[in-house]
């Protein structure tokens, strides 16, 4: 039987002094600080209690496997060869090993997530009190859109978000011990677990963020936030500068203020303060005239620069190789985090003179200094006195050394084989041998900076320095202007927009997300999130995504954050900010159900994600995604009912959710005006693919904002952009386009014609009921339908 | 020397793809029951000599007729020289379709034989993954230049120069008429 909080409701009670009616009492759970709608059927979810919802998600959306390895080698019975129907010596076979697989990668992302989350709440409570208010705003009433429909409450403080993510907390260990060997037996239950934890990141993401917004003071959904400086074109800098990487922004608050009380004035007034990855993009919440050097891709590449003074690195999404590169150009270093200590002397108790005279002088490389507080100070005052010593020190060779160091190349091919997106470095490097540095000079957009082509190196040749000379024309002109990320969406937007989203009027609602591992680099995401916006999609986008977009200029030279409203409307680009950030975007699909729609929201997760599944046109695209981080977002996404685009390199993740255009039972749903079983056509065909290049995903892209609910209006301006999309690259009609015509009027007007002679060629006749209010779950659909 | 998958760092499992030569890979098209060719947007980007690769996937069509799939937004250029694809689909759609033995993507009964050619590297991987361990009923081989583990037969990773050799062995063993 599941254990959980025990809660009863009293109509009225009466005492001595007291008097109160319809009282909710819990025991053994969060206590709710205000009621202010009735508890719905699902506070705090268990593992299991959500899982007639992903059974039928899965029931649709099946999962598809791609094993990564043969073999399952967690345990000492192992390795045990699950190839083609074996099974391994705990009995798993090879679909229920992948579920679990994935299940372990959710949780390595849910935790991650949740763990950043602690740490920030622990120090944002100790140094402003758990009674610091949770106030986003006059325009944002519902805060925090994934809390409450998951865990149920209406968080008021800081202190109350402590308890949401005790529960988030309590919840992953639960789920993570389910890998145990031996435990779990189907792969569709390890699904479930997935998508739990996809859930459970959301909200730990959403108390991340949202703690971060109310204690730094970040904008809080302000579609007119900064613009701020990103690209590699900083490293031109003369003054001092502190480089940090990472995702925790509470150690770069620090610096700042550090700089501010001790008159250093703003970054670049005295000091250059300059972020990597997620980091970077929540200094410059906090102060714009920080600057983002850019995605995770940049940070071997940057460091060997030798442009930071000192180096900064906190959790997530940061090399290993940090301390080795930081080294090389003689940067000091201060590892933060006690999940990267790097083995580094821990010198918490040391005094701040004592460290920075150890970094500058006295021969100490680098320190784990866990104590935020004087971690800034070193991180300053090193800065200051080393900076005249290092003379912005780097490896980078100069021109003359660039074709000696080539010239012991053998073109042997290494190299390429061992790059995870397969580049011609081989090819660049023997070029440069020959006297010819374009072709490795073209590779610097393309690089994941990974540096696996170094390691397998005979020679062991710096490709990744010989790659920042040879593109060093090109990377100094690499300035562009970013909005800073805003945060929530506004209740107000969401008023203006729910009712043409929901209808189809505004075609979709398009979320840029991820990491940078991207298979031809990150213009291809500029390119997708530009042609969207100006399409009249509304594109929101965060993390090393929202970083990508900016490094584009149009004709006019202008980014697309200068070339389109920072407002979440039809043709406006939203960033939101971090990877923790997206929880606004998936708040934002929650709080159309229930500011729109008027869908109660408090612990009603079936009911909310069976609307957004059907009504909401939101699609996310993760276009390099590479972490587990990703995988849980994404996951968590898709029990949401938000279908989710990867590139090429997101088929490692191993598992897809592919439905079936032709199985017709499968988009069979509830019809809740005449209670009738329903074919809706494929809409949204998947819950998550992953696409061969840039072409396929935007034609996907518009496929799969589709949904059952729009109306004739809204399904022809979505078609519009399907079909002329697909005409555009494939040059003809959708072949699968007769499925999601319901009538006549569904057919856009510029394509009648030729859409009215495919429909007679394949012998398509209008449906029955075109319009309807369509469920998916029976469970919402009793809810609602009133006959018999 | 044992082969190496082309990318170094993945290792392969107990169960390899045969290394084969041109005219093996051809005798085995051309006694195909039913092949299924998929071919992705790689095919509009790599040479076999002077020529793009989608050429020379021409010319094995005209040689040896099979149902093509065109993934990776090639259909158009396909369909400009004249070979009409028989479906447009991402190739994830179509190898989850292929785990089911009696799916062909003509209705003329089963494949036994899919042949892969212009994919990404890693991508292709993934998918012969899947139907090296989920649909045990099919043989799959790959026309690109490097080894592909996960596939039943495989070339070697080849030189630009060797792989256009094995190409036109291919092609003379893969010829109906």
């Amino acid at each position: 039987m599941e254990k959980g909080p025990v809660r009863f409701s009293l109509k009225s009670i009466e005492s001595a002094g007291l008097t109160a009616r319809d009282l909710e009492v819990i025991i053994g759970g969060i206590e709710v600080p205000e009621v202010w709608e009735p508890l719905g059927p699902t506070p705090m979810p268990k593992i299991s209690t959500l899982r007639s919802w992903d059974f039928k998600l899965l029931d649709r959306y099946k999962p598809f496997y791609m094993p990564f390895c043969d073999q399952c080698c967690l345990c000492t019975y192992g390795k045990c060869d699950l190839t083609r129907g074996k099974r391994g010596s705990c009995g798993i076979d090879m679909s229920t090993q992948q579920g679990r697989i994935v299940t372990l990668a959710c949780a390595i992302g849910a935790s991650t997530h949740a763990s950043h989350a602690r740490h920030m709440l622990d120090r944002l409570i100790e140094k402003f009190g758990a009674d610091t208010p949770i106030n986003l705003g006059s325009e944002v009433n519902v805060e925090m859109p994934n809390t409450r429909l998951v865990v149920g409450v209406k968080p008021k403080t800081l202190g109350d978000l402590s308890q949401v993510l005790s529960y988030v907390e309590e919840q992953i260990v639960q789920t993570l011990s389910t890998t145990h060997t031996g435990q779990e037996a189907s792969y569709l239950d390890y699904e479930s677990k997935a998508l739990h934890l996809g859930m459970l990141d959301h909200v730990a993401m959403e108390v991340a963020d949202v703690a971060q917004i109310v204690a730094f003071n970040f904008p809080k959904g302000d579609p007119n936030a900064p613009l701020s400086e990103i690209g590699m074109g900083l490293l031109d800098v003369v003054k001092p500068m502190i480089l940090l990487i990472g995702h925790n922004v509470s150690e770069g608050v620090e610096v700042i203020d550090y700089m501010s009380r001790n008159n250093l004035g703003k970054p670049g007034e005295v000091l250059e303060v300059a972020g990597l990855c997620c980091t970077a993009h929540d200094i410059t919440r906090y102060e714009s005239s920080a600057k983002i050097i850019g995605p995770i891709s940049h940070q071997i590449r940057f460091i060997r620069s030798g442009a930071a003074d000192t180096l900064i690195i906190d959790e997530q999404c940061i090399t290993n190789l940090s301390f080795i590169e930081a080294q090389k150009v003689k940067t000091p270093f201060i590892a933060v985090s006690d999940k990267a200590a790097y083995g580094l002397p821990d010198v918490s108790e040391w005094s701040v003179e004592k460290i920075v005279a150890s970094l500058t002088t006295g021969g100490l490389k680098g320190v784990f200094l866990p104590d935020l507080d004087k971690a800034a100070a070193v991180s300053v005052l090193t800065a200051l006195q080393v900076a005249p010593l290092r003379q912005k020190f780097k490896v980078i060779p100069d021109v003359k050394e660039l074709s000696i160091i080539a010239s012991k190349c053998t073109h042997c091919g290494r190299c390429r084989r061992n790059c995870p997106i397969d580049l011609p470095v081989d090819d660049a490097i023997y070029s440069l041998k020959l006297g010819d540095s374009s072709k490795l000079a073209m590779l610097h957009d393309l690089c994941l900076g990974c540096g696996r082509c170094e390691w397998e190196c005979p020679n062991h040749t710096p490709v990744l320095s010989l790659m920042m000379k040879a593109a060093e024309a090109k990377v100094k002109t690499e300035k562009y202007r970013i909005r800073v990320g805003r945060g929530p969406i506004l209740d107000t937007e969401i008023r203006e927009v729910g009712s043409p989203i929901v209808l189809g009027e505004i075609p979709g609602v398009i979320a840029f997300v991820g990491c940078a591992n991207y298979p031809e680099g990150g213009l291809d995401v500029a390119l997708m999130a530009r042609e969207f916006a100006r399409r009249r999609y509304i594109v929101t986008t965060s993390g090393c995504s929202a970083m990508s977009i900016a490094m584009y200029r149009n004709e006019e030279g202008l980014t697309p954050y200068e070339e389109f409203s920072g407002a979440f409307e039809a043709g406006g680009l939203v960033n939101v900010g971090s990877c923790v950030a997206n929880a606004h975007i998936s708040g934002a699909a929650i709080k159309i159900a229930n500011i729109f729609a008027r869908r109660p929201l408090r612990a009603n997760y079936e009911e909310i994600a069976d609307y957004i599944l059907n009504r909401v046109g939101a699609v996310g695209v993760a276009w390099g995604a590479y972490s587990q981080k990703a995988a849980s977002i994404a996951t968590g996404f898709n029990r949401l009912g938000v279908p989710v685009i990867l590139g090429p390199q997101g088929l490692k993740y191993r598992r897809m959710y592919l439905g079936r255009r032709e199985d017709r039972e499968a988009f069979t749903v509830y019809d809740v005006r005449t209670g009738r079983r329903v074919w809706i056509g494929p809409a949204p065909e998947h819950l998550i693919i992953s696409v061969e290049n840039r072409k396929e995903a935007m034609v996907m892209i518009a496929k799969l904002c589709l949904r059952p609910n729009d109306t004739t209006k809204g399904r022809m301006i979505k078609l519009t952009h399907y079909i002329d999309l697909y005409k555009k690259i494939y040059g003809k009609l959708p072949e699968d386009l007769h499925l999601f015509i319901r009538s006549e009027a569904d057919i856009p007007v510029t394509f009648k014609d030729e859409v009215l002679s495919y429909l007679g060629k394949v012998g398509w006749s209008p449906w029955e009921l075109p319009s309807i209010d369509p469920y998916y779950s029976e469970n919402v659909f009793r809810k609602y339908y009133r006959g018999g | 020397m044992a082969v190496t998958p082309w990318q170094l760092g993945n290792i392969f499992g107990p169960r390899v793809a045969i290394q084969v030569k041109g005219d093996a890979a051809g005798r085995m098209i051309k006694n195909a029951k039913h092949p299924l060719l998929v071919a992705g947007g790689n095919v509009l980007k790599e040479f076999v000599g002077d020529k793009l690769y989608i050429e020379f996937i021409v010319e094995l069509l005209k040689a040896r007729d099979m149902p093509l799939i065109a993934t990776g937004a090639s259909y158009k250029d396909f369909a400009d020289r004249g070979l009409i694809p028989v479906q447009i689909m991402n190739a994830v759609e179509v190898v989850d379709r292929l785990r089911d033995s009696d799916w062909s993507v003509d209705g003329k009964g089963p494949h036994d034989l899919v042949v892969f050619a212009g994919l990404s590297y890693q991508y292709l991987s993934q998918l012969l993954s899947c139907i090296k361990h989920f649909a045990t009923h099919l043989r799959t081989i790959c026309l690109d230049r490097y080894y592909h583990p996960n596939a039943d037969l495989s070339f070697p990773n080849l030189t630009e120069e060797q792989w256009m050799e094995n190409l036109k062995l291919l092609l003379d063993n893969a010829r109906l008429r």
